[in-house]
């Protein structure tokens, strides 16, 4: 054992760094292109709510589950979302952003979630059972099945 | 790097003297496993770990040959894996075992490395063995996000073991 660190080490080391940093900006740069025919899946209950093009700006009142199986008031485009249904969450897309603006829950989790832009993000309202997601639209069946350590 | 004497007689054979060497090594390394398991502490993306048990597989790579270093590495990883990790870690942790051990063995060959420099390539190999079992599994490209990660979390816990294992081979010279 001569000593610690060696020339040929520090080489090695910065070699494997420069790999990781490239890598990792590789991946972030790719991650961001995906955007264009991405599509933004609404999932309530469990089940698939509706499926809306990343690119196209529009307002979504989402109601809970618990409200359309009991009784769905008719929709009404005059009263605001919080007056149509007790239960509810207001997605919006604009800009290739999709965000949570408004819920019916208490903790509000997915309202300071923010916003998501890159296919694999999602938020979820776990009081109201709604994921929304972006997926890249040429690749079937986008996120993680499952993942383990 | 000098040549252990135990190395060319234990070549051939499972010898007695061999046999116990490692027994006695992959224990060793089974108990840092058992205390790595037992630390509770998270660092939010799965497969980053110290990897502590390694300091006994290099320990053994350059005290006794990649025989033993291999031998001790697979019973540690095994043994760890029916005990603490489950058979889906085992398998995770026997690819990264394969791919490193197999680096290790190269790099030392090659006589320009010190021991913390192979042991760092070590801990980047081993990581990287894992995604590819991950991504062969999961049939998911798309966990190669986690590689950046990985790749640096290696190369620090590799160069951790590499500084301990150094250490250890001090001592026992």
């Amino acid at each position: 054992m001569k000593q610690f660190i060696r020339k040929a080490d520090i080489i090695l080391f910065i070699v494997l760094v420069i790999t990781g940093l490239a890598a990792s900006a590789a991946l972030t740069l790719s991650h961001d292109e995906a955007g264009s025919n991405a599509k933004v899946i609404i999932e309530s209950g469990g089940d698939l709510y509706a499926r809306y093009p990343l690119s196209e700006d529009r307002t979504v009142v989402v109601p809970a589950p618990k409200q359309i199986s009991v009784d769905a008031p008719a929709a009404d485009p005059d009263e605001s979302a919080s007056a149509q249904y007790d239960y509810y969450n207001v997605v919006i897309i604009s800009g290739s952003k999709v965000s949570v603006t408004e819920a019916s829950c208490k903790n509000q989790v997915c309202v300071k979630h923010g916003a998501i832009s890159r296919p694999g993000e999602s938020i979820v309202c776990l009081p109201n059972r709604l994921v929304v997601r972006i997926e890249n639209g040429s690749e079937e069946g986008g996120g993680y099945d499952s993942v383990t350590s | 790097m000098t040549q252990s004497p135990h190395k060319a007689a234990d070549r051939k054979s499972l010898s007695a003297s061999f046999i116990a060497r490692v027994g006695l090594m992959a224990a060793l390394a089974l108990i840092f496993s058992y205390v790595e398991a037992i630390i509770p502490y998270n660092p939010g993306v799965p497969g980053i770990k110290l990897g502590i048990a390694n300091v006994v597989t290099v320990v053994a790579l350059y005290k006794f040959g990649a025989r033993d270093a291999a031998a001790v590495s697979v019973i540690r990883v095994v043994l760890a894996g029916l005990l603490f990790n489950g058979l889906f870690g085992m398998l995770y942790a026997l690819a990264g075992a394969v791919v490193s051990l197999t680096g290790m063995i190269l790099l030392k060959k090659t006589g320009l490395f010190s021991v913390t420099g192979v042991s760092m390539a070590a801990g980047v190999l081993h990581n990287l063995g894992q995604l590819l079992v991950a991504s062969a599994l999961i049939e998911d490209l798309r966990i190669f996000f986690y590689f950046p990660v990985l790749m640096f979390s290696g190369i620090a816990a590799g160069i951790l073991v590499g500084i301990a294992s150094t250490l250890v081979l001090r001592t026992l010279r």
